[in-house]
């Protein structure tokens, strides 16, 4: 076995730890991948994380829900442990102010110097990077398109959560926790892998352009030369003081090769939108209907399976919006199940990074 | 003056894949990503300082 999962539940942090070193400490994993709920404090559990799997490097951030092989959960840990087989090198770094430019710029000349190769000259059928990401920090676009054009290597990763208190999310390195930040992995797998990246929404054919915004506050001010929420609720069918009801079922998104990047709606500020995450003025976007989640994640795992050949293990970071509409239609057992073949580990996420920042979607790195 | 925006996302293009048809098309979705469809713009396009400028950007950073 090169990648194993396992969860706790317990109701401490050193109990929950040792129940997930006695799983996976067998396997003498090279990596520990982790993801908890904010009822373990912040800076126990990763402490206590690292101290159990001493030479392994070990990230996590905690959540608002976790996912293991088989199952979605509330109020525990998720880990994930991978062999030297499966990760054959790896470097972390921490972006401790997700603001600065230059600490981006630093992280990468740390890889560059640990990999001896320029991160533009990096293959990306070779290594792959993982990102997580304070997430109440506003700070995602920015970072994943800098990364984006600093190099062709391919990032995916999550915005950390926080059991949907809003207060302050947490990412995690080497037995340190960190605020407003952001971990990088940059990987080297001895396994092949691929991507998903699956949302369940049909396109409605209602174009809705963004003629102003304000990028920085992720606001939509016009839609086709309209106040926004008006544009918006025209565009549903429904008046502005309704439209809120139909943020979930009807975001909008970003058609690329014919696939939704998808912008969430969060609330109606004035005559404005505000997002989950960046809109740029000139984007035009799709009303979008949501449509079956546990079908379309089906589908998406099943196409990664005949892909790769085999799947040895899943990282799925799942918007909380989906966890959200999951519990809401009572499913997320059924969308846990989905995943009960393959060791996995995953949280709900306050965004999902792949390429871009995009919400109520599912982004997955999947090893064969 | 008409038509740079085009030839620089030609540009960005061709350099950044290396005639990779699958980085083609994530370099173009990250083109998007930054309100920048590829599809939009022809030689005969108005240059845009703005967009110019985030294409500019783009380019630099890679260097």
């Amino acid at each position: 076995m090169k990648i194993k999962s396992a969860f706790s539940t317990r109701d401490t942090a050193q109990a929950s730890v040792s129940e997930l070193s006695g799983a996976l400490a067998p396997l003498d994993p090279k990596m520990v991948l982790f993801f908890a709920s904010t009822k373990y404090a912040p800076e126990s559990i990763c402490q206590l994380m690292q101290n159990a799997f001493p030479q392994a490097q070990v990230i996590g951030c905690s959540t608002s829900g976790e996912i293991t092989s088989g199952r979605m959960f509330n109020n525990g840990i998720a880990a994930m442990a991978f062999s030297a087989e499966a990760i054959q090198d790896l470097s972390i770094q921490v972006v401790e102010d997700l603001h600065d430019e230059k600490a981006l710029s630093g992280a990468f000349a740390a890889f560059e110097a640990h990999f001896q190769t320029p991160m533009a000259a990096l293959n990306p059928a070779e290594y792959v990077g993982l990102l997580l990401i304070d997430g109440l920090a506003g700070a995602e676009e920015t970072l994943i398109e800098t990364i984006g054009d600093l190099t062709n290597t391919i990032f995916i990763g999550g915005s950390a959560g926080d059991d949907l208190k809003f207060a302050a999310t947490h990412v995690y390195a080497n037995g340190k926790s960190h605020r407003h930040a952001a971990i990088l992995a940059l990987l080297k797998p001895g396994v092949e892998f691929t991507f998903i990246k699956t949302q369940s929404f049909r396109d409605l054919g209602k174009t809705l352009e963004v003629t102003k915004a304000d990028e920085t506050r992720r606001e939509v001010i016009e839609f086709n030369g309209k106040p926004a929420a008006a544009g918006y609720a025209e565009a549903v069918g429904t008046t502005v003081d309704k439209a809120p009801e139909s943020f979930m079922r009807n975001p909008v998104g970003l058609f690329i090769d014919g696939e939704p990047y998808v912008r969430s709606p969060q609330q109606i500020q004035g005559n404005s939108i505000l997002f989950y995450c960046g809109v740029v003025e000139g984007m035009e976007l799709s009303l979008l209907e949501s449509t079956d989640m546990i079908q379309d994640t089906r589908q998406a795992i099943e196409q990664a399976r005949e892909e790769l050949g085999d799947i040895s293990g899943i990282i799925n970071f799942n918007c909380i919006l989906r966890t959200l509409e999951l519990t809401q239609k009572n499913l997320t057992a059924d969308y846990g199940k989905l995943f009960a073949d393959f060791p996995t580990v995953g949280f709900s996420t306050y965004g999902e990074q792949f390429i871009g920042h995009i919400n109520q979607t599912a982004t997955m790195l999947v090893f064969k | 003056m008409a038509g740079k925006i085009k030839e620089m996302i030609d540009l960005i293009v061709r350099q950044r894949a290396d005639g990779n048809p699958m980085l083609e098309r994530v370099i173009k979705s990250k083109l998007m990503l930054k309100g920048v469809n590829p599809k939009k713009f022809d030689s005969n396009t108005p240059d845009d300082p703005a967009i110019l400028q985030k294409l500019e950007r783009m380019m630099h950073t890679l260097k």
